[in-house]
Order: C-alpha cells, then structure tokens, then sequence
C-alpha cells in the first residue's frame, strides 16, 4: 500500500506534460474551510448532490444520507471505464454532471482523471487525524479484494496450494475470472504479474511446486503464468455475482473455482452457495485494489459533496459496505467484519495495485492478453 | 428568368422547400458527425495516454490505423477476426430472415392458410421485441453449466447437457438475428405483395399460367425491391447489432465489430473503435448505393393505382394442414416461450433451480435485501424503475413525432421530385443514419455535443440530446415508409386535387395523409418501438436523471442480476405490445400492417 504513495508523484510528472491543464478550476478544494455545522448548511442550501459509484451500495448509502441531511441524492453505478469516460466527458467539456465520484482503477485514474486535475483531493477536517497519512492523497474510500473461491460443497479444504496448478488439465474450462476488458482491475491485476517483482515470485512458485526451472516462451513468468491461465480454458465472465453463483451453486459434477470479490462469499447462505475462499496460496491468494473518493473539478453542489464524502467516511456512513466481508475503510474505527481478516492480513498474501507499473506497461499487457484470449 | 424568379418559382413548390431545409439540417446532423468521427480516428483521446507512448491528449496520430490494419496478430484479432465474424453472421441472418419472412409472407397474402391474423399478429411480436429479448430466452433455456454455471430451462427439464456451439456463438447469433429480422422482411414483403396490383397476377391465372411460374416471372419481380431493400436493411442491423452478440458471443468470446467497438469506445483505446465504425459506414453505403443502382434501372414500382385488387388465393391442399400448424407452432415457440421464461426466471430465487419452493417474488416487489442485488428492492417498488419508464415512454413518444412527422415530408419531397440531385441528395442523408452503427452514432453525437456548436449549447446530460439522436436515427424508418406510400400512390390523384386549387397541406391532410394512412401511421410507429427498445443508441448518453428503461436493463444484466434484468425486460416488452395494440385499436395501423400496408 506504500506504492500508492508513488502515484503522486506519477500525477504531478503528467500534469507537467498536460499542455492544457486549464480545463479544471480546482474550485471545490480552494474554498476556505468550514466547520461542520457551517458545511451542513451550505450543503442544505445546495440541496441536492450527484455521486457516480463504482460500487452498487452507493444506493443505500444515498438512502440514509438523504434521510440524515434531506438533501436529495441522485447516485449512479457504474463500470470504473465508464465512469472515467463519463467523467473525462464530463469535466473535460465543463458540463454538469457528478460533484462526487467513487472510481477505481488506479492506472487510469491517474493518467486520466488526477493527472488532468479532473477530480479534487478532498480529505475532511474531521477525519484528518484519525486516516493514515497513506491512505489520505488520494483518499481511499475502500480497499476492495479478490481471491481464488471453490466450490466447497464436497470439501472444506483448499482445492490447491499453488496458483501454477489451475493451468493443469486437471482444472481445465472449470476455473472463472471476470473478463479483464470488462473492468479495468483484473488487467491492472494481470499487469502486476509481469512486474519484476510478481513474475520473480512466480517463477519461484514454479520451481517449489514442479521441482524444474520455467522454460519461457514469452517476456517472463507473469506473462508465461498468463498464457497458461487462459489457455486452460478459462471461462470469463462479465459480471462478479454471476461468477460466484456459477461456482457456488451446489449440485455440480465437478469442482469448480473463481477468482472474483471476496464479498461475494456473503450470498452463501441467503442463495444457497457454498463457497468458501483459499488464502494460503503460493505466490498469492488473489489481488486488493483501492477504490478512491474524489470531487470533481466542476461540481455543482460541492458542500453537498463535501458533505456526503465525510459521511462516507464514517463508519455510519460505510454500514452498508461495513457489513459484509471483502470491502475495508481505511478508517480504523471502521471495524472489520466478524470472520474477515484484517488489511494486513491480506497485504502479505495479495498483489496490490502500483499505479506508475500499471500505466506504463497494462497496455502491452492488454493486447497480450486480447491475443491470446480472443483467438476465435 | 432571373435568379430571383427562378427562386421564387422554385419555393412556390412546398416539396422543393422542404427538400431545402431538410439538406440543410441533415448536412448538420449527419455529415457533420462523419467528419467528426473521422477526426476521432487519428486522435490521440483521454483514455489512450496510457498506450500512445510519450504522447498528449489531442495530438495526431496514425497510432489507430497502423494497430488496426497493419500490425500482424494483434489486427487479426482485434479487427480481422471481428470483421469476418460479422459479415458472416450478418449474411446468415439475412438469409435465415428472408427465407422465413418471405415465406410467411406469401403464405399470409396469397395462400389459404389457416389462422392467418394469429400468425400474422403473433409472427412479429420477436420484431417488436426488443433485440436481445430472443438471446436472452435462448441463454435462459440453453445455457449449460460449462460457461453458465447454472443449467437452463431445457437441461432442467430433459437432463441433456447443450454442447457448446448451440448454446453459444455463431449458430445462435444467426438463429436468433435471423428470428429477431424474419418479421422484417415479412412486413417489407407482405407489405408489397398485399398492395401491389392483382390485375398481374389475375391476367396471367385467366392465361393458364403456372403459379410456379407466376410467382418467379410476376410475384417476384415486383418483390425484389422490397426483398432487396430487406436484405439492406437486415444487414445493415445485424451489422450494427450489439445486444445479440454480447449476450451469445461473449462466453465463448466470439467477438464481432459491434462488440469489438463497445469494448474499444469503453476501454484503453476508443481510436480503434471510431475505424470500426468508419469500415462498418463504409460497408454500409456501398450497399446503399448498389441498391439505388439497382433500383435506378427500373424508374417506379407504383403498385397503388386505386384500382380495386382481389385476388384468388392459392390452395395449398393436402399440405395446408401441416404448414398451418407448424408456422403456429413456430409463432409460439418464437413469441411466446420467450416471455414464460422471462416471467419464470424473474420468480426464482437460486438460479438453475426451477423447484416450486425456489420461487419468489422478491424481484417484483420485495422489499430491498441485503444479500441480494445490492439491496434493491423489486422493481414494482422501485422509484428508478418508474423513472426509467417514465423517461422511455416520453423519449419514445417525442422521437416517434419528430421522426414520424420529418420523415413522412421527407418521403413526400423526396418523391415528388424524383430524379433531380437535391432529392437524391436528401434521400441519402436521409437514410445515412441507419448506417451508422448506433453506439458508434451515440458516440459522435457524445463527442460533437458534449460542447456547445454553433448556436446549440452543450446538450451532454439533457433529454434533448437524447431526442435528436434518436430522431435522426429512426428518420430512415419514417422517409423510407413515407416514400414507399409515395411511391405506390400515382401521381394524378394529387394533381387531380392541384387542378381544381386545393393548396398544399389540405391536399396533405386530406388525401395523401388519409389514402396511406396505415403506411404514414407505420412511420411514426417503427421510430416509437426502436426507440422504446433501443439500447445501443443510448448507452453512452445516458446520465442518471434520464436514464431510460433499456439502459437499466443492460446494467442489471451486466451486474449479473438477472431476476431483475428479467423482469424489466417483460416490462418493456408488454409496454411495446400495449401501445401497438392501443395504436392498432385507434388508428388501424399496426407494425404488422407495416410499410405499403
């Protein structure tokens, strides 16, 4: 989670290059700040807020809010692609539309939407002290993980130990992942793989589990675990709920597995699944990314926002997500889900998100995996 | 003559003003938009600063070009592959779609069939439906748990595991397309061999010729151009098709342009999309123009000539039977099935399982849960839902008079100044639009007004974006309608009115208007149900205060809530079926009526 730290860094270097960096007004971050009392009513005053959302509780969310404050929420979700073309569309063509945004993807917001001074930095007084510094520019909203799920209808125990065995024939067309073109994290997921440090940890895997050296026949181990992956017939889905009902519904012939959200293991008992996740695995259980919190450079209702940021941030204003396993407040008073594990936990056993990695190399990546996954 | 009389003369004839206004205009929203789009190809957007090496936003480059065209594997499959895919299940729908339909409709008008108004009702339900609505039932029945996950209806019921190709891809999209676009060419098809004149055919009964010989030397003849304007018009769709291909090909990850472009438009490389859509136009016309050529060499098919027409059917005999049951059995399976499925997938609780004690009706009117689609609660609860609806039933309704109203005078002008270069050229703007994929359409009109041009503000984000991409995308339907009344009305009964001093909108209102009427009525109707199922157009226009029902239904889908996706999709598909009916009941013109009805 250090790296995201890096990403500053990344979006000052590329608002240099930004020849015209006068589409935003920075407007809502320049204001003086208010007090709590005082935001309150200006946001009342501005009566109504816009929020996109890459995550769908935004709804409930928007429910309490609104009956909290009676300020009227429209909220949207939407695909983090979509939402950051909307916003580019959006801010870049100065015209109204979201004052909040809920994204992810870190790659591509920053190269597009932070870099651009599209979206504002806004982290509320309040909660200044009580947010790691780390997780403060730009403020994470949540940490979001996905990890290798079975089908445990048979057994408990981990159907594997090493990624490296769901390229065996063995799991050939019974392992899913979500369509990396369909949401951005999954290929910023792949990337990562290809890094130095990923693909060393890879070939590593390789060797502990097969006792012989990798024979490369693409760029290094990630690309290598890559191929493999999809070329065991993997199925993609576009959507994480189908994928884990595809898996968890019971009665199946053979045991099958996913990587996709971890929150997803919540539907066990109300839809019947049986699903249960594997966290042991060598080099990794799967991946985390953030999901960021920004106001955008035009927003109409700013205090609005303001408002409804800090809410968010507090563990009311997270319920709906805070009860569930799988989604993390980088508030500590947010407590974790009985049964989850801590960030911390996952830190050592997923591959994060390094932004700078992401954006110079996931489009190599992309057509990597758009060669060999779309052959048909 | 001078200029200024040869003006005035000129703008004495309403058609001629009108073609004027209309040259305009169309220049404006549909040439326009090409440049644009053109441009879009060689810049660098937003979205691509993370695969433009070293370059900045709105820099020119050959990047899009040289990626799609010209660079080995990584062209072949993202533009050759795609591109051969979609000619060739464009082609099999056609024929799957003029077969079927042109069967069915020499069956309704020229045979004895039996239970003709059920079959000819019921047989274009698929057409009124929205597109996807045929992959959606076929994916609820077939779908099997080697990409699925959860079995369909069919493995529930039989035990027999679908094999992959049927479930999926190519076979699928051709049935399904070819289904969805058969009640097109019926309503082309029908519509001709309904109005044309039965005196042909009746001459050649009184000669003792052959019916084999009839049809082939008479009945087909006259036909062509509407089998050919068809065969446009089924291509053209099937080209620009997104829902089908998403829904059937993305499993088993058959891509075709549409899909290629959606991915493109929405992900880390728009500039490729934008060549697509320009190689899907350029496609596009030249079929356009290879139809005018054709139909150029024959100057009319005027097939109304106010003489009364009544032809013999033809006895179909022993066979009348067994055609009549399996064409019912057939209009069942297509218009019906699909909606008990919809209505049984939108009750079940844990898909796959299709047990009474897994029903529910949750997804209807439950209350929001937790654990199930984000807490959303049944749609007949949910205030999205009525705003969706809301916003589809008043877009639907303003496009179909605007498009309706444009394209009927549209239709007059362009006909009654047949042969000269400004109807031609009005003609063919006229018809551009349906060239133009619609996301790739959506997505020009996002780029071109996203700012203020001219003397329009930015529309991005308003209902009034949304009406004039839809009107000028569904014009096509009405001028074409509105030129085939023109065409088949012969010319004398409007000069007869001229004669005798009746001006121009009386001569309108009062007879053109009322002799073809249903064929006018159909113009504002086709716009009024595209627009209420459309989806593709839409999508990238759309902000929350105006999202429609459509849009609503996509995304539930793509979340993977399909009890909801479902339901809204029965919702939809009966809000089509009642406002036709209302139509029907009102006015007489119905789609299955159809154009030249």
């Amino acid at each position: 989670m250090k790296k995201i730290l890096v990403l500053l860094a990344i979006g000052v270097l590329l608002a240099g290059c930004q020849k015209s960096g006068d589409t935003a007004k920075g407007g809502a971050g320049a204001e003086k700040v208010l007090t709590h009392d005082e935001l309150v009513s200006a946001a009342k005053e501005e009566g109504r807020v816009v929020v996109y959302s890459i995550t769908s509780r935004i709804s409930s969310a928007s429910e309490a809010f609104e009956k909290l404050y009676g300020i009227k929420v429209e909220y949207s979700n939407l695909k983090d692609g979509e939402l950051i073309e909307k916003v580019t569309k959006e801010v870049g063509g100065r015209i109204d539309g979201a004052d909040f945004v809920i994204s992810q993807d870190s790659g591509r917001v920053y190269g597009q939407l932070i870099a651009t001074n599209y979206l504002v930095n806004y982290v509320p007084e309040s909660l200044k002290s009580v947010i790691p510094a780390q997780y403060q520019d730009p403020l994470i909203f949540q940490l979001i993980n996905k990890v290798f799920i079975f089908n445990s209808e048979k057994t408990d125990q981990p159907v594997i130990k090493n990624v490296w065995e769901v390229t065996e024939p063995k799991w050939k067309g019974l392992v899913q992942f979500k369509d990396p073109n369909t949401e951005g994290v999954n290929m910023n997921f792949l990337t990562m793989l290809t890094s130095p440090e990923w693909s060393g940890k890879l070939e590593k895997a390789y060797e502990n589990l097969y006792g012989k050296k990798l024979v490369l026949t693409t760029k290094n181990a990630g690309y290598e675990w890559i191929k493999a992956f999809f070329g065991n017939g993997l199925v993609l889905g576009n959507s994480d709920t189908t994928i884990s009902e595809n898996i968890g519904v019971k009665g199946q012939p053979a045991t099958t597995m996913g990587l996709f959200v971890y929150s997803k293991t919540r539907f066990d008992a109300g839809k019947n699944l049986a699903l249960t996740a594997m966290t042991e695995l060598e080099p990794f259980s799967g991946f985390m990314y953030p999901a960021f919190l920004h106001l955008t450079a035009n927003a109409r209702h700013p205090n609005a926002a303001k408002l409804f940021i800090e809410y968010l941030m507090t563990a009311e204003g997270f319920a709906p997500w805070a009860k569930d396993v799988g989604a993390y407040s980088p508030n500590p008073s947010v407590k974790i889900n009985d049964g989850d594990h801590p960030v911390s936990f996952w830190e050592t056993r997923l591959v994060p998100e390094d932004p700078q990695f992401i954006f110079e190399n996931r489009a190599d990546v992309e057509e990597f995996v758009n060669n060999i996954a779309y052959k048909k | 003559m001078t200029i200024g009389r040869q003006l005035r003369a000129f703008s004495r004839k309403p058609h001629n003003v009108i073609l004027a206004v209309l040259a305009v205009l169309l220049v404006f929203l549909t040439l326009f938009p090409l440049i644009s789009l053109i441009r879009d190809t060689v810049l660098v957007h937003p979205s691509e600063v993370m695969s433009v090496r070293g370059a900045k936003i709105g820099d020119i480059t050959n990047f899009h070009w040289r990626k799609i065209f010209l660079d080995g594997e990584t062209s072949l499959n993202i533009f050759y592959r795609p591109f051969w895919n979609t000619i060739m299940t464009s082609l099999w729908s056609c024929v799957v779609s003029l077969l079927l339909g042109g069967s069915v409709a020499w069956l309704i008008t020229r045979s004895d069939l039996k239970w003709k108004s059920f079959i000819s009702t019921t047989f274009i339900l698929p057409y009124i439906m929205p597109s996807w609505t045929l992959a959606m039932a076929w994916r609820n029945f077939f779908r099997n748990r080697l990409i699925g996950g959860a079995q369909g209806l069919f493995t529930a019921i039989t035990g027999i595991e679908t094999a992959n190709w049927f479930a999926y891809g190519v076979f699928p999209i051709i049935v399904v397309q070819g289904l969805h676009y058969a009640p097109f060419a019926y309503i082309l098809i029908g519509g001709i061999l309904r109005n044309m004149d039965a005196n042909l055919e009746e001459a050649a009964v009184i000669l003792k010729t052959s019916r084999i010989k009839i049809f082939c030397r008479i009945t087909l003849p006259i036909v062509m151009p509407a089998v050919l304007s068809t065969f446009l018009l089924v291509f053209s769709s099937c080209m620009s098709a997104f829902a089908v291909p998403a829904f059937l090909g993305m499993p088993v990850r058959f891509q075709v342009l549409t899909t290629q472009l959606y991915r493109t438009l929405n992900g880390l490389n728009p500039g490729y999309g934008y060549i697509m859509a320009l190689v899907m136009i350029v496609i596009g016309t030249g079929i356009l123009m290879f139809q005018q050529w054709f139909v150029g060499k024959r100057r009319s098919f005027t097939t109304v000539t106010g003489k009364s027409s009544n032809i013999s059917l033809v006895h179909l005999k022993n066979l009348r039977l067994p055609i009549s049951i399996i064409l019912l059995v057939l209009v069942a399976v297509v218009a019906i099935l699909p909606l008990i499925s919809f209505t049984i997938e939108s009750f079940i609780m844990a898909p796959g399982d299709y047990s009474l004690k897994n029903f529910t009706l949750q997804f209807w009117a439950g209350a929001g849960r937790e654990d199930i689609g984000g807490g959303e609660p049944g749609i007949l609860r949910n205030q999205f839902i009525y705003l969706g609806l809301w916003n589809s039933i008043r877009l639907s309704v303003v496009v179909a008079v605007i498009s309706g109203t444009v394209g009927a005078l549209a239709g007059y002008a362009i006909v009654r100044r047949r042969g000269s270069k400004l109807s031609a050229f009005v003609n063919n703007l006229a018809f551009f639009p349906y060239l133009m994929p619609s996301m790739a359409f959506g997505a020009v009109y996002l780029s071109m007004f996203a700012r203020p041009v001219l003397f329009i503000p930015a529309l991005y984000g308003s209902f009034a974006l949304l009406v004039l991409v839809g009107s000028v995308k569904y014009l096509p339907f009405a001028s074409r309608s509105g030129m085939n009344a023109m065409l088949q009305l012969s010319n004398e009964i409007e000069e007869a009115a001229l004669i005798v001093g009746i001006p121009w909108w009386k001569r309108m209102l009062r007879i053109i208007f009322p002799i073809q009427k249903a064929s006018f009525l159909s113009g504002y109707l086709l716009p009024f149900i595209s627009c209420m199922r459309e989806l593709s157009l839409f999508v990238l226009l759309i902000v929350p205060s105006t999202r429609i029902l459509t849009t609503m239904l996509f995304q539930y889908n793509e979340k993977g809530w399909n009890q909801y996706a479902n339901a809204i999709n029965l919702m939809i598909i009966l809000i089509v079926l009642l406002f036709n009916g209302v139509i029907n009941k009102l006015t007489g013109a119905s789609i299955d009526k159809g154009i030249g009805g």
